[in-house]
């Protein structure tokens, strides 16, 4: 069953998931929203593994290929000779290729993100919009018999809007 | 009483940190309506003055179609100055670019907490600053019907653009350099639709909604967007150095005498952080006021941008000097005839407003006064805009005004069509400005929301200091 | 076109145009020939004094002393077809280009209106079509079939008449014969009345051109550039140089 819980502090949730780690709750089954970001290992939990850099390589890469290809190749597929210049010279071509290639990194790096985080989501998601004014949300998926000892758990760090999510349409 | 209570009720007490933005004593709740109710409310100054900047603009776009439809001629543009006002703006709006993202990604990187409330203005205006500079190149253009031969793409006639042409990389970097700064504008601002569809009704909530793009705060997608944020920030930085060096290159790989400057990228790109700080600081006075943002925006903010302008104008200096004194020592003819119309000849009334209106404001500066009071940082910074506006088209017109052959030495006189254009962009830039303080939050709260996180008092010795803890 | 990755210059025509100062006399046929058979509009006296005149071949004068001590300097100017012309290679749609033969050649339907090429040009031999042109009648019916009227917007200079160069080589292979050294004339150097402009071919050495380009009085413009024009002036009497 699924729970949430919101919280003031970020020791309290700290503690509780803490708790819950010994309670033998896996890390994939608590979500913590926070209004802003909190520090690496602040609340306990590990960081996730991300593809994003590999995507920005990707990216730049295809991005210096189109700038060769725009720079080196076009000049010889349609010879135009213009004044004093080989049809393909370093120095413009290395503008080209450059700009080709940080445009590339900057939207391979905006529709990563977006990706990865699989955005945009808008379905119905366990929300609340107390999170937004500072309170940490925990929403927790564990087996019924564990409920009672959770919920005394989490009342004991005080927590309060303690129940059921509500799936909200975000 | 306990350690921290004391020190809470000491922090209350002592007015100098009450100065301190990420100290102050606000719940996020309070934050959180503080920078949404100014957006709510349109009072009658607000359609008073997008009243009068849509006439603006709207002119300004009837003076376009005239251009269109009469040819160039309709402007002051001659034989030989070819290129007047248009560039001139053009290469004004995209130095204003520049401080946008010297605040949000060069500032990021260096942990300088104080960008926190001013990094979505300043990425606000360079986007703005951009769209409006990114028209410049269409409207100077003679047949700018046909202005999509300039777009790479296969067609049926088996022609290229031609790469090694400086108006190929303009427009290849302008657009880089755009999409990356709304990119980053965008993304930073993800956490904080989410803050605004939690708390509006009606249109807002709807449009924030989309927005938001079902945004929740895990901590996951905080992971994610801090590494995303990370790398928009490096990424962010060469293209921006790399712009306005190629916008520059538009003049410099020519042989037109005074032109032909090694010294102009990195010229170009220091008045470019120089107009562009300042136009921030202008910015950011207008919209403390008109917006009530005086909690969010105090004095250490404009203080520490203040200095930030100073040391771009004494660098501008800087790299000026180095420029004119190469240029007057060589003697070459045609330049030394440049100079001596710019020093005392038909240019020398707009050569010494250039001067004084760009070093004054440095001199004025150094005061702490000048810097904290709004009233006057506008005044000076304002200063610095004309000044720089001035130079530009002192590089643009004035050195086409003479060149190697005497015969071909021609004057310029702006008219209407122009003047109206470049008023046009003016007004569009703070007609989007002002559209885009109603409908998105000014001031990041997530940012300050997360810099309050690092900031704590400490007590050394007798004195009780601000720390500032180091997490990212 | 050029297989040679360095320029048209290893080409064995290189079309040039001598002017030889001494004979001028500043009579400005030129012009209006070159009016008449490019279809260069008028702009009227008040354009042409804010600099909008589109001349394509202009007697440049100067003035030297003070009265009664005066003396008028003056020599034609055209397009100097450089070999390394600098306003080639910063238009960004390939408007202008260098061919085979030597020329600058200019593309008026490719030509967007940037003006950088005018700017970049260091003799300004460029003019600009800054409105419609007008052609009142009944001038229309003198407009030349064989060069495109420019409307608004489009950037044109002298192109050494290429339209009649391709006429004679037209011809001339119609014909089953080869060119024959002064076959060719733009019409400035046709209309010229004292012979003061020579046309012809640099890379034959035997051309009426070739031999006066090698006369010791002959310079080009502003050659401090490095620009290498096609346009060769000889020394008149009285030729500051």
């Amino acid at each position: 069953m699924t729970l949430m819980a919101l919280f003031h502090e970020s020791a309290d949730t700290a503690e509780v998931i803490d708790e819950l780690h010994n309670l033998g709750i896996a890390d994939n089954k608590i979500v913590v929203i926070t209004g802003l970001p909190y520090p690496e290992g602040a609340l306990g939990r590990h960081r996730e593994w991300l593809t994003l850099p590999y995507i920005v390589l990707a990216g730049a890469a295809a991005g210096l290929g189109i700038g060769l290809f725009l720079a080196v190749i076009t000049p010889h597929l349609y010879r135009l000779d213009v004044g004093g210049h080989p049809p393909v010279g370093f120095p413009p071509a290395a503008v080209i290729i450059f700009i080709f290639t940080m445009m590339a990194t900057i939207v391979s790096t905006f529709l990563g993100v977006l990706w990865e985080m699989n955005f945009p989501r808008f379905g119905p998601a366990p929300y609340h919009k107390l999170v937004t004014d500072g309170h940490l949300a925990v929403i927790l998926d564990i087996p019924t018999r564990l409920e009672g000892q959770v919920r005394q758990m989490l009342e004991t760090h005080h927590a309060h809007h303690v129940g059921e999510p509500e799936r909200m349409t975000l | 009483m306990s350690e921290p209570e004391d020190m809470a009720q000491e922090i209350r007490q002592t007015t100098p940190y009450d100065e301190r933005l990420l100290l102050a004593q606000r719940t996020d709740s309070e934050i959180n309506q503080a920078v949404l109710q100014p957006m709510l409310q349109t009072g009658k100054g607000f359609w008073v003055l997008v009243t009068g900047l849509s006439l603006i603009v709207a002119w300004g776009v009837y003076a376009w179609s005239y251009l269109i439809y009469w040819g160039i001629g309709v402007t002051g543009k001659n034989r030989p100055v070819y290129w007047t006002l248009f560039i001139t703006t053009f290469v004004f709006w995209v130095g204003i670019s520049h401080a946008g993202t010297m605040i949000s990604a060069v500032l990021r990187l260096l942990k300088a907490d104080w960008r926190r409330p001013i990094t979505r203005g300043a990425e606000a205006m360079t986007a703005f600053a951009l769209m409006m500079a990114g028209l410049y190149p269409l409207i100077h253009l003679g047949r700018v019907w046909k202005f999509y031969w300039m777009v790479p793409y296969p067609n049926n006639r088996l022609m290229w653009p031609n790469f090694q042409s400086p108006l190929m990389w303009d427009m290849v970097a302008i657009f880089t350099y755009l999409i990356g700064s709304s990119l980053y504008l965008y993304l930073a601002l993800i956490p904080d639709m989410a803050m605004a569809r939690d708390h509006t009704g009606s249109w807002r909530f709807k449009l924030y909604r989309v927005l938001a793009l079902g945004w929740r705060g895990t901590e996951g997608e905080w992971h994610k967007l801090h590494r995303a944020l990370g790398i928009f920030s490096v990424a962010i930085i060469p293209i921006f150095l790399s712009v306005h060096s190629i916008v520059s290159w538009d003049f410099a790989v020519t042989i037109q005498p005074r032109w032909h400057s090694t010294i102009f990228a990195p010229y170009f790109v220091i008045g470019a952080v120089y107009s562009g700080l300042s136009a921030l600081a202008s910015i950011l006075v207008v919209v403390r006021r008109g917006m009530r943002l005086q909690e969010f925006l105090r004095a250490e903010h404009f203080d520490s941008l203040g200095k930030l302008v100073m040391v771009a104008g004494m660098a501008w200096v800087y790299f000026w000097f180095a420029g004119f004194i190469v240029e007057w020592y060589g003697n070459e003819p045609v330049v030394r005839e440049l100079i001596r119309e710019e020093v005392s000849g038909h240019l020398a009334p707009f050569f010494y407003l250039q001067m004084s209106a760009n070093l004054i404001p440095i001199a004025l500066l150094v005061f702490k006064r000048v810097r904290t009071t709004p009233a006057l940082l506008l005044a000076t910074t304002l200063l610095v805009n004309v000044g720089m506006f001035t130079e530009r088209a002192l590089i643009v017109i004035g050195s086409l005004q003479r060149n190697d052959l005497p015969f071909n030495w021609g004057n310029y006189r702006p008219t209407w069509v122009e003047i109206s254009i470049v008023a046009m962009t003016f007004a569009g830039f703070a007609l989007l400005y002002t559209l885009f303080s109603r409908i998105i939050p000014f001031v990041p709260v997530w940012e300050i929301k997360e810099g309050r996180l690092r900031y704590t008092m400490r007590r050394i010795g007798r004195l009780l200091v601000p720390t500032a803890a180091e997490i990212d | 076109m050029a297989t040679d990755a360095n320029l048209s210059v290893e080409n064995d025509r290189r079309w040039v145009l001598v002017v030889d100062l001494d004979r001028c006399t500043g009579c400005q046929a030129c012009v209006v020939a070159c009016h008449a058979e490019n279809n260069i509009p008028v702009v009227g006296e008040k354009q042409a004094a804010y600099g909008r005149w589109m001349h394509w071949i202009i007697i440049q004068r100067y003035w030297e002393g003070e009265y009664p001590n005066v003396k008028a300097r003056f020599m034609p100017v055209m397009c100097q077809q450089c070999t390394e012309a600098p306003c080639e290679p910063v238009c960004p749609v390939f408007a202008t280009y260098h061919n085979a033969e030597g020329l600058n050649a200019q593309i008026y339907n490719r030509c967007i209106g940037t003006r950088f090429c005018g700017s970049a040009c260091p003799y300004k031999v460029r003019t600009y079509n800054w409105f419609r042109p007008e052609f009142p009648e009944p001038l229309i019916e003198q407009l030349n079939p064989d060069v495109t009227v420019r409307t608004r917007g489009i950037m044109e200079k002298c192109t050494f008449c290429i339209q009649r160069i391709r006429r004679a080589e037209i011809d001339s292979q119609a014909e089953g014969r080869i060119l024959a050294d002064g076959e060719i004339q733009p019409a400035c150097v046709q209309t010229c009345p004292t012979s003061a402009l020579v046309f012809g071919d640099l890379g034959d050495p035997d051309s009426r051109a070739s031999q006066l380009a090698r006369s010791h009085r002959s310079f080009r413009l502003l050659p401090e550039l490095g620009t290498d024009p096609g346009v060769i002036y000889l020394k008149g009497g009285e030729t500051n140089v």
